[in-house]
């Protein structure tokens, strides 16, 4: 299931942005709620995360071994069924609560293939930018459907007052960051849009020959005889 | 794109709205204004079309020429299965009583009038009886979990408050075609949020709807978005299966 | 049904818009409701005064059946109407004396008939501030058949012979109060005032009332005696006979030469083939003719439409402005499926709703006070009401032109909203408003049509009403024109500063508000300005018709009494009160009896008469006994007679100031003084016992003039018609002629009192004339009028003063009125040009503007309005003013040359008929109003007003 929808998701900023997610922080906020076993944090993990961020078992038990050493979780016995229960310490619980009270950093920006892309794109011969940009934003909003249809049904959930309300909360957030990420992205294509038509538009007028971009639209259909606006 | 853009079958029934090969000119000679060139668009019942395009692109227009607000220079709109074009000022002003239902960005409810007297308004202007209308109006009021409402003023209202009950006005009686104009430019995000969750309710319930906004947060409630560039239309987004991401299904696509 | 629907939609909303700008509302309510209230109030008023016939019988008969009056026919059969106002003898009067005398009413009475006697006389009693001619009247108020006649209000009615009662307006006139003395001149018997009484229909009627026989006879035995006027009695019998007195009963006594109001007819008018009366030829009934009705109605239709339109023009911008402000609304209304006549229905609501409103208002209001006043209203009318009589159907009517105010002020703007397209209306576009076409062209029409008419008028009739209709109809159609002509104004913006330049051109973009507000400037300073200049023009024709009556600041008193009792104290009361310089006393002839008053033909008295020679006699009216019916001046061609007319014996002498019964005073040089006149020739010839003519026709050959004393009048009235020498010792003076250039002010001729001694005439006196060294004041005015009233008697006294105008008044009104509707539309349209500026000064204040831009910007379009009103009225008016002038001085030189050419004489000087342009209220509303208002409209605007407001939403 996670799968599948990582297949639906396009590679934009923000599946970036997951590879920078801290899942230590995330393990360390789940075992707030009392000791966990390893595939227990993981299915959590996933649910909290709407299976946005998929994780495998073994990724769970390295940082588990991590955070063991760091000393920020300790073992804490076996359950029924065998499986090794990990809990939080102190210094894990103060590491938990100034990961919540830092802000996310945003000095180093991710790379992003898009920019890269468009970047490319200016000037390369033979590619129409504006073709270029629509299919993007095609796809963007196409994924922002996609989200804005989950979130619906989130929030029908919600409001139906569901057994699963934390979770069901978690997963808004999360789809709505994602939405306003998406958001932003299909902001900035239609700024780029404009900005390159405008370039493209001065550039003509210093050189004479180039024509303005032409629409990517077929011409005005049928030359009917234009009618009198009739007043209402 | 001279392949109609709504081929696809959302429903069996038929569209509310058709737009075919709509052309509008501003003006003539020198300051001859291409508003919109070769429009072809249908929205079927259950369907809410977002309409995007930068500002001048032809989107206010292509609303008011829907609604029989503005005619077009050339092409047709029919409306329920009425061609609207050569209709006189008589029949549209009837067409927007019964068929058509209007949302503009703001002060969209009339200032002397309490909620439920606004969406009892069309009905009224239509010779239905006080009572009857109110009754009505009540009704479509509560039916959107605004029956609170029914005896404030609009400026006893929220903004969202006031664009919710313009949207149950824009639906009552047997209108089922909403004309939005940028209905959350005026609201901050989660208020717009709600009145488009609104929209798309009443959309799902088996209204037609078009949505012009320039936020492509609030177009991706739609079931369609329809990209407006120099008043035609470059391309539009179809309805994904979405739905099913979640069931399994698409893990074979 | 469904149109109903529709507009109760409608009207909710205009009633809420109504109600959410208050201000607007009230002022446009306030406006339609106060004529209301005032036409409602007097709807009330006149409808409650109207009494039913049994009230007013009630009222004149008391219980009695019928009132038996004496006609003085003398007993000769007679015929009345049904009410016994009009009467007639039977038979054929022409030539035979037309009967006279007294009757005994007692013996016109049916048999078996309860009487009482009603007697009423006159006379002069005294009261704390002097003497009060006062009504006596003798009736037994106690008995029930007198009930209702009078109402008593406190104390009791007489009952014993020296009690009386009074009206209270006599009471108040004369400051006495029950329990007081009462006393009357002449008569020493003290009666005493016992109660206070009123009558129902004639509240400020002073009279008293005493027992039959108790005062009336012998006060007159009293002031006869002592050679005072008698009391003049007439009594009138009051009548109850079993059956009533029917038509025939009342026919049955008009033979016995009385007549009767009875009830029973009242009741029961017969039809007017049973009234002999109605049968008689040439008999026209005294009604109120259909013409008559007609133009009376249509003056008050006319009246009552202009003060409508001038609402209407008023009120108009208001709505303009509400439909105006409510566009976006409107708009919202349209996109939900309004069609045009919804958005018609919506500002014609509004009107609706502030009519109707208005209408309550004003007919509640109405009612209230009408029926709060009510004793104010009944004494001012002097008379009480029957009762409060409410017409609902009438209050209706009048409540519906409220209504119809309402509709018709918002008709426009309702017309114009509904033009507007919904797009327009939503994305809120302003710009210049294309003004329908149709109505400057209507205007445009009506202007032409009216001049021509007017212009036709003026030139080619003389018919006045052809230039007044034809002015109205071209004011009319100027009011029309006013929006095309506010689009002229706009042109001379380019050169005016800032202020003015915005105030200009908001007021020429936004003509839906300005032109109503400019249109009803226009039509009131117009009628103002017509009825100006036509007054001033009236004036300085006045002036220059004027005839003094006696020299400048010459007083004259004159008392036309028996005997002149009264007389020398009057002459030493005005010698005390004015600052008189020389005083000469003048004194009159009696002929008969000296109790005699002038004009006074009882018995016993004659008359003094000149016999103008025969060949002094203007042979245009020169009357020849030998054939009584022909007009002497027919004898003559037109041309005769306008030479005639120009002939010394046919030249009427110019009436003037002083008195002159028979054409002869006595009196001495002094008033020849008075009259300003200087000739020693004249002083000597008075002081040698002669006469001092000033009409050269009344000398006869012999160089004398002679005076004819009449004894017997009807003796001497017979001997005229039959052409004979009229009977009376005739005496002759030696008169001295006086120049024609001296100015005798009326006076044809003085006689010395040496003279009229030496020829034994009987003389009295009648009065004096003084000169003053200054102008008496108006204090002196005022003391010397308290001082006369006190005498009790009919002192007849001039100042002269020169030419007053009697407009002056008049025009200082009209000013004022023309001002206040200027400062008040003016400002209407301002406070609703400001309500639309907000945006425009937010603008301004945001690039720097100082805040009293706001001040001057809204006391510049109040003074745009203003003058923009002034000067297209002033110009509209002064036109039809000069027409009218024209029209009139075509009318009177027609007039003049027709009396040249009839021979009428006494034509006068060629007519002058000026035009006079009243500058100074010219001047007062074209600048002194614009700028009044204009500085008013500053002062009561805020400075800093909404500028540091947000704008609400």
């Amino acid at each position: 299931m996670p799968r599948s929808l990582q297949r639906w998701l396009p590679r934009t900023a923000y599946s970036v942005y997951i590879l920078s997610m801290s899942i230590r922080h995330g393990l360390l906020a789940l075992l707030e709620h009392g000791p966990r076993y390893g595939s227990q944090l993981r299915s959590e993990f996933e649910s909290r995360t709407g299976a946005t961020w998929p994780l495998n078992v073994g990724q769970v038990y390295t940082t588990l071994n991590r955070l063991e050493r760091d000393g920020m979780v300790a073992q804490s016995g076996e359950d029924e069924a065998g499986h090794a229960l990990y809990a939080i310490t102190d210094t894990g619980r103060s590491e938990l609560r100034s990961w919540f009270e830092t802000p996310v950093d945003r000095s180093s920006p991710p790379r992003d293939e898009l920019a890269i892309k468009l970047a490319m794109a200016v000037g390369a011969p033979g590619v129409d930018i504006r073709a270029v940009i629509q299919s993007q934003r095609h796809h963007t909003v196409n994924a922002m459907q996609d989200y804005t249809r989950l979130k619906a049904q989130a929030l029908a959930a919600i409001e139906s007052g569901g057994s699963q309300e934390r979770d069901d909360v978690a997963w808004l957030l999360v789809l709505e960051q994602l939405i306003f990420q998406t958001e932003a992205e299909a902001r900035w294509l239609d700024h780029c849009e404009v900005r390159l038509i405008r370039l493209a538009a001065a550039a003509g007028r210093e050189t004479g020959t180039a024509a303005p971009p032409a629409p990517v639209t077929q011409a005005p259909a049928a030359a009917a005889g234009p009618r009198r606006p009739r007043p209402d | 794109m001279s392949e109609r853009l709504s081929q696809q079958p959302q429903s069996s029934q038929p569209p509310v709205l058709q737009l075919q090969q709509l052309t509008r000119v501003h003006g003539s000679g020198a300051t001859e204004v291409h508003a919109l060139r070769g429009i072809n668009l249908d929205v079927f019942p259950g369907e809410l079309v977002a309409v995007m395009g930068p500002s001048g692109s032809g989107k206010s227009t292509l609303l008011t020429i829907a609604g029989g607000l503005d005619v077009p220079t050339s092409g047709r709109v029919i409306v329920e299965n009425t061609d609207i074009t050569t209709a006189d000022r008589k029949t549209l002003a009837a067409l927007r009583r019964r068929s058509i239902g209007y949302v503009f960005q703001d002060y969209n409810l009339i200032p002397a009038l309490t909620a439920a007297e606004n969406v009892a308004l069309p009905r009224e202007l239509d010779g239905v009886s006080a009572r009857k209308a109110r009754g009505e109006a009540v009704a479509a009021l509560q039916e959107m979990e605004l029956g609170h409402l029914a005896d404030r003023f609009p400026d006893e209202m929220s903004g969202g408050q006031q664009q919710r009950v313009a949207i149950a006005r824009a639906l009552v009686g047997d209108r089922r075609l909403v004309l939005a104009d940028e209905p959350t430019g005026a609201l901050d995000s989660e208020t717009g949020e709600s009145v488009l969750a609104l929209l798309r309710s009443r959309c799902d319930a088996g209204a037609a709807g078009i949505l012009v906004t320039h936020e492509p947060r609030f177009a991706a409630w739609a079931d369609r978005v329809v990209f407006l560039r120099d008043g035609a239309v470059v391309d539009q987004t179809v309805r994904s299966q979405a739905d099913s991401l979640l069931s399994g299904q698409a893990a074979e696509l | 049904m469904t149109w109903y629907h529709s507009w109760r939609a409608a009207i909710r909303i205009a009633r809420r818009d109504a109600w959410r700008s208050k201000g607007r509302s009230f002022l446009v309510l306030a406006m339609i409701a106060l004529p209301i209230l005032g036409v409602s109030a007097a709807d009330l008023t006149l409808r409650s005064a109207e009494l039913s016939t049994e009230q007013s019988l009630q009222r004149s008969l008391g219980s009695a059946d019928a009132r038996l009056s004496d006609p003085g026919m003398g007993g000769v059969p007679i015929m009345q109407s049904p009410d016994g106002q009009s009467y007639n003898p039977v038979g054929n009067f022409d030539d035979k004396p037309w009967p006279e005398g007294s009757t005994d009413l007692a013996k016109a009475l049916p048999t078996g008939a309860k009487t009482l006697a009603d007697t009423t006389g006159s006379a002069k009693l005294r009261t704390t501030h002097g003497l009060l001619h006062t009504e006596i009247r003798e009736l037994k108020a106690s008995d029930p058949m007198a009930k209702g006649l009078m109402d008593v209000v406190s104390g009791r009615l007489p009952q014993k012979a020296d009690e009386v009662a009074a009206t209270t307006h006599f009471l108040e006139s004369s400051g006495l109060k029950v329990g007081s003395k009462l006393t009357a001149r002449g008569f020493d018997r003290e009666y005493r005032i016992v109660g206070s009484y009123e009558l129902p229909d004639a509240l400020d009627t002073d009279q008293v009332n005493a027992l039959p026989g108790s005062m009336l006879a012998p006060l007159d035995k009293a002031l006869q005696a002592a050679g005072f006027s008698g009391t003049s009695p007439s009594t009138t019998i009051l009548a109850t006979v079993p059956g009533g007195f029917t038509w025939n009963v009342v026919k049955d006594i008009n033979t016995k030469g009385v007549t009767v109001n009875s009830r029973a007819v009242s009741l029961d008018p017969p039809a007017d083939s049973e009234v002999p009366l109605f049968q008689e030829e040439g008999w026209g009934k005294y009604e109120e003719s259909a013409a008559a009705k007609a133009a009376a109605l249509a003056a008050v239709g006319t009246v009552v439409g202009l003060a409508m339109l001038e609402i209407c023009l008023l009120a108009g911008p208001a709505f303009a402005v509400g439909a105006r402000r409510s566009r976006r609304q409107l708009g919202l209304v349209g996109a939900n499926g309004g069609d045009r006549r919804h958005i018609r229905a919506i500002v014609l609501g509004g009107g609706l709703v502030i009519g109707v409103a208005a209408a309550v208002v004003g007919t509640v209001l109405g009612l209230v006070l009408t029926y709060l006043l009510q004793p104010v209203l009944e004494s001012y009318m002097g008379k009480r009401f029957g009762h409060f009589d409410v017409r609902p159907l009438e209050l209706f009517g009048i409540a519906l032109l409220a209504v119809l105010t309402g509709l018709l002020a918002a008709i426009v703007p309702a017309i114009t909203s509904s033009r507007q397209t919904v797009l327009a209306s939503l994305t809120g576009r302003r710009g210049v408003r294309r003004s329908s076409r149709v109505l400057p062209v209507i205007g445009l029409i009506a202007v032409t049509l009216g001049a021509g008419i007017a212009l036709y008028g003026s030139t080619m009739t003389d018919q006045v009403a052809v230039v007044a209709g034809g002015s109205a109809l071209a004011e009319l159609g100027v009011v029309a024109l006013t929006p095309a002509l506010v689009g002229l104004f706009g042109r001379i913006g380019r050169v005016l500063p800032l202020s003015p330049r915005l105030a200009l051109r908001d007021a020429v973009r936004n003509r839906g508000r300005t032109a109503p507000a400019v249109a009803a400037v226009l039509a009131a300073v117009a009628g103002t300005v017509a009825v100006a200049t036509y007054a001033a023009s009236r004036d300085a024709q006045g002036e220059a018709e004027y005839q003094a009556q006696l020299p400048h600041g010459a007083v004259s008193v004159v008392i036309n009494e028996g005997g002149g009792r009264d007389v020398p104290a009057v002459r030493d009361t005005v010698q005390k009160l004015l600052p008189v310089e020389v005083r000469a006393d003048v004194d009159r002839v009696i002929v008969g009896k000296s109790s005699c008053s002038p004009y006074d033909s009882g018995d016993g008295c004659g008359r003094m008469e000149i016999v103008v020679p025969k060949a002094n006699e203007c042979p245009l009216w020169a009357w020849d006994p030998a054939h009584p019916d022909q007009d002497p001046s027919e004898k003559f061609s037109k041309a005769e007679r306008r030479k005639l007319a120009e002939d010394w014996r046919c030249q009427e002498g110019n009436g003037g100031g002083v008195y002159t019964d028979g054409g002869l005073v006595i009196g001495d040089a002094k008033l020849l003084k008075v009259l300003g006149i200087d000739d020693p020739a004249a002083e000597k010839a008075l002081a040698a016992g002669q006469l001092v003519s000033f009409d050269k026709r009344n000398v006869n050959a012999k160089g004398k003039v002679d005076i004819r004393l009449v004894t017997d009048t009807d003796a001497a009235d017979q001997a005229l018609e039959k052409g004979e020498e009229i009977p009376g010792e005739v005496k002759s003076f030696t008169a001295h002629q006086m120049p024609a250039t001296a100015k005798s002010y009326g006076l044809p001729m003085l006689l010395a009192p040496s003279a009229a001694k030496s020829a034994g005439l009987t003389t009295a006196p009648l009065g004096a004339y003084y000169t003053t060294d200054t102008m008496p004041s108006t204090e002196q005015r005022q003391r010397l009028d308290g001082e006369l009233d006190k005498t009790g008697t009919e002192v007849e006294l001039h100042i002269e003063e020169g030419y007053t105008s009697e407009s002056s008044i008049i025009l200082l009104a009209l000013t004022v009125f023309a001002g206040l509707i200027t400062i008040g539309a003016a400002g209407i349209a301002t406070g609703l040009a400001q309500a639309d500026a907000e945006a425009d000064l937010k603008t301004l204040a945001a690039v720097g503007a100082p805040p009293r831009v706001r001040r001057t910007l809204s006391g510049f379009q109040c003074g745009v309005v203003a003058a923009m009103g002034v000067v297209l009225g002033s110009a509209a008016g002064v036109l039809p003013a000069i027409g009218l002038r024209l029209t009139e001085k075509r009318e009177q030189i027609s007039w003049y040359q027709e009396a040249l050419d009839e021979g009428w004489g006494g034509a006068g000087s060629m007519p002058y008929v000026p035009i006079v342009v009243p500058w100074a209220t010219l001047a007062a509303l074209l600048v002194a109003v614009p700028v009044g208002a204009a500085l008013l409209a500053a002062l009561v605007t805020r400075s800093r007003g909404a500028l540091a407001r947000r704008e609400a939403t």
